[in-house]
């Protein structure tokens, strides 16, 4: 009997449920669906493949994450792997200096690149979009630049003679190993999310750089040196990009020219899904994760039901604007809170 | 036309435009109660009076941006009746606005911008200059517009000093037609030569028959241009005035008997080191340098017309803004803040103008509002607690009495009163030593705005500067009060001698130039 008076506020109630818990709610009945259309989809092998699939994806994302929480954008993450997978393969197989030197440079690099994008953003003040423009084309030229446009692996032609090193088993184990069945790529996955999303969520640094996506100025007035943190979000981006582009030439076991090429639009939809991820409205760590997952999860499970491969972006497309209007669009978005 | 003009005499010409019996009413307030005003050919008129006065709208009636509830508007004694500014720009009447980049556009030409309207006339239309216009085409048409005005054709707008843009934006209105020229607070943004340059335009634009209206705070510069000066005071006109003009007369006029009543007493030394001390700080490098201390426990207010220069030196004690001069002192030690945060670590908390744009996060909620002037407080080992941050937004909301559901209620669903009270509990939180506010009472009710004065003088802030430009406001919260006018001191009270018109008057005292 007093339905017309409680109706609205149920409607806000469910709103605000969908808004918070929509897209896990989806992610699960997702899996519920092919778990129970697909025998071969709840096994604890399928799984794996699953987090394999993404575990490159999300850790470059988180990058992107960062990115994104000081209100930048970070286009060179894609360019960066590039790099690093050359680089990575010339330092092993041209120069014969081993799988230690090979991972530290490509961190390095990636390091490097992320501090030359934070200089070229604050120092010379060009806009984020346009400046990792810029470094995106300076460096996945740069990779072929490295290797005269050739693949690297063992036994090519290097000044003429055959090259001297090869890729080291210890190196591929980063990329084909496993500890306990699970492969290492999941678990670094894991572990820098977990890292990542406490440092965001819960480190004086982390809400420093949202503080300055939030408000700049009002970061600044409030003792916030800007410039120096959003160097190091772009800083932070490029060695997470790196660590995905170590990850991914173990996994090739070879330096494979365009590589990492196709991974920047993967890595900014599960970073702008994770948006959506417990009515988060902002970049987070988990999130982000979460958005890598639901990705492999869906093309997974269509996989298996025969879908097409070709519709594969189109499908990842389609979730990307769904995601979006959940945590943009204001229907669902509560006043308060 | 350098005569002495008697408007209402005999042997007057008709004034160019002029209002007679003009009432205004805004629902039951009547801002103004039939006034008389007219400008004639030749005459640059000065317009005053104390905020309220009725200036605004009186300007409004006359450049057809509203309409008066009562009362006739002539032209050349002709009755005619405005439907909005472009309908009174036919009939010759131009003004121009104090904010000028509002009505240029930076990116392109002085040339362009000259003859922006012709551009961007259809090229079917009279005066059009084509579909395609040439850059001869453009120079040829704007020189003829800028007359004998000396600025450079092919300047990008944006370069151009603020003197020149208002040389540009009267050029532009002349070459309109215009016959009446409204210039409302030009020299607020202008340094003491552009001023000059300014006047000396007015005074030519007047001897070549042009009628101005000139509106200004500035008592000085009504004295230095204006051939007459109408004076309004609660919505009528308080006096009248031609040359030779009386200072003391205008400012009796605009303010009642209460003007009189100007005081300036120094107060006694401080006893004890002060919290802040300035010596030698200036508001821009082209005004004076000044002196000033504040006391632990005290609230120095300091306010002033627009364009005083009052954010500028907060600004800089702040450590938003580079010092210009001088040297500062906090708690009897040197101090240079080069950066806000040089300023919070002695214990600053700076609030600075329009709070929206520079002291919120407007998608947090009101724990992180305000723990992230102290984040170091809300730790809990090497990460941040939830808990911590929740429990000292708890605190704040008692203390400050703010009305919001809990400390997880985001910051835009607050009130701009209980916003502004979260933002000052963030430094009052970080243990601060001196709060420096800038217009804080902005967009804030009357009731936050005393919690706010009691909070500030309570002492729990340590200190505190406040800057507002409302006599009233700073008369609530302050203990002492600095009078600034052209970045200088002019007068220093303390509220229990003056009131708000006193304070008003005081504002309008021109410094010595020397």
């Amino acid at each position: 009997m007093t339905l017309p008076s409680l109706a609205p506020t149920r409607v806000d109630r469910a709103r605000a449920l969908i808004y918070r818990y929509g897209l896990l709610a989806l992610l699960l009945g997702l899996i519920l669906f092919f778990a129970f259309t697909e025998p071969a989809f709840p096994t604890v092998r399928n799984i794996l493949v699953i987090l394999q699939s993404v575990a490159i994806t999300a850790i470059i994302a988180l990058g992107v994450t960062v990115s994104l929480t000081v209100a930048g954008f970070d286009l060179s993450v894609g360019s960066i792997v590039s790099f690093v997978v050359m680089l990575t393969a010339a330092v092993q197989v041209y120069w014969d200096l081993g799988p230690v030197v090979a991972v530290v440079a490509g961190l390095v690099a990636g390091a490097l690149i992320g501090l030359l994008n934070g200089v070229l953003i604050v120092v010379a003040r060009i806009p984020d979009l346009l400046a990792t423009l810029g470094t995106m084309f300076t460096f996945a030229g740069l990779a072929l630049v490295l290797t005269a446009g050739q693949s690297v692996s063992a036994g090519a032609t290097y000044n003429g003679a055959p090259a001297p090193g090869r890729i080291s088993e210890g190196f591929l184990w980063l990329g084909r190993g496993n500890v306990l069945g699970v492969p290492v790529p999941v678990i670094v996955m894991i572990l820098l999310g977990i890292v990542m999303t406490v440092l965001l969520s819960r480190s004086r640094p982390g809400r420093l750089l949202a503080a300055i996506g939030g408000n700049p100025e009002a970061a600044r007035l409030a003792g916030v040196h800007v410039g120096r943190y959003k160097i190091l979000a772009y800083v932070v981006s490029g060695t997470l990009a790196a660590i995905g582009g170590v990850l991914l030439a173990a996994r090739l076991g070879r330096g494979d020219v365009g590589a990492g090429g196709d991974l920047l639009l993967e890595t900014v939809a599960a970073a702008l899904i994770g948006f959506a991820v417990l009515g988060a409205n902002r970049a987070n760590g988990f999130g982000t994760i979460i958005g890598a997952i639901f990705v492999g999860v869906l093309l997974n499970g269509l996989t298996m039901k025969n879908v097409p491969y070709y519709l594969q972006d189109f499908i990842k497309g389609a979730i990307l604007v769904g995601a979006l209007v959940l945590s943009f669009s204001a229907i669902f978005r509560r006043k308060d809170q | 036309m350098s005569e002495q003009h008697t408007p209402d005499g005999s042997g007057a010409p008709v004034p160019v435009l002029s209002a007679h019996r003009v009432i205004q009413d805004f629902g039951s307030t009547r801002a103004l109660a039939g006034v008389d005003f007219g400008v004639s050919a030749g005459e640059i008129v000065g317009l005053a009076g104390a905020n309220g006065a009725g200036k605004s709208t009186l300007i409004g009636i006359l450049s057809g941006a509203l309409t008066p509830t009562a009362g006739e508007l002539r032209v050349d004694g002709v009755p005619v009746s405005f439907d909005d500014p472009e309908d009174a720009a036919r009939a010759g009447i131009a003004t121009v606005q104090q904010d000028v980049d509002a009505a240029l556009v930076p990116t392109l030409t002085v040339a362009e911008n000259l003859v922006l309207d012709r551009i961007a006339r259809r090229s079917s239309a009279a005066g059009s200059l084509g579909a395609f216009p040439s850059r001869r085409a453009i120079r040829r048409a704007a020189a003829d517009v800028l007359g004998d005005l000396d600025l450079d054709l092919d300047a990008e707008v944006s370069r151009l000093r603020t003197s020149d843009k208002q040389q540009l934006l009267i050029a532009r209105a002349l070459h309109r037609g215009a016959r009446v020229l409204f210039l409302d607070e030009p020299t607020a943004a202008l340094s003491i030569g552009e001023q000059q340059h300014l006047h000396d335009r007015v005074r030519a634009l007047a001897a070549a028959g042009t009628a101005i209206v000139y509106i200004t705070h500035h008592l000085g510069e009504l004295v230095a241009i204006c051939s007459r000066v109408v004076t309004l005071r609660d919505g009528v006109v308080a006096g009248e005035f031609v040359r030779p003009l009386d200072r003391e007369a205008i400012v009796t006029s605009m303010l009642g008997a209460l003007a009189a009543r100007q005081v300036a007493t120094r107060s006694g030394a401080a006893a004890g080191d002060p919290r802040l001390r300035a010596t030698g700080v200036r508001t821009r490098a082209d005004r004076p340098a000044l002196d000033l201390e504040v006391r632990p426990g005290e609230v120095l207010g300091i306010t002033g017309p627009l364009g005083a220069g009052k954010s500028e030196l907060l600004r800089q004690f702040a450590g938003a803004d580079p010092l210009l001069s001088g040297a500062l002192e906090f708690d009897g030690a040197a101090f240079l803040p080069r950066h806000p945060a040089d300023a919070a670590r002695v214990g600053i908390g700076f609030v600075a103008e329009d709070r929206r744009q520079t002291s919120e996060f407007p998608d947090w909620d009101i724990a992180g509002n305000i723990a992230i002037g102290d984040l170091r407080g809300v730790r809990r080992g090497p990460l941040l607690s939830a808990r911590r941050e929740r429990s000292r937004a708890a605190e704040a909301i008692d203390r400050l009495r703010i009305v919001a559901s809990g400390p997880r209620a985001r910051l835009t669903s607050l009130s701009g009163g209980n916003r502004q009270k979260v933002i000052v509990a963030r430094w009052l939180v970080a243990g601060s030593r001196l709060l420096v506010l800038d217009e804080p009472f902005r967009g804030v009710d009357l009731g936050a705005r005393a919690d706010l004065a009691a909070l500030l003088r309570s002492g729990a802030a340590g200190a505190a500067i406040v800057a507002a430009s409302d006599p009233e406001e700073i008369l609530e919260v302050a203990d002492r009060i600095l009078v600034l006018v052209e970045g200088r001191i002019v007068a220093e009270v303390r509220p229990a001698d003056v009131d708000a018109a006193a304070l008003s008057a005081l504002m309008l005292a021109v410094p010595e130039t020397s």
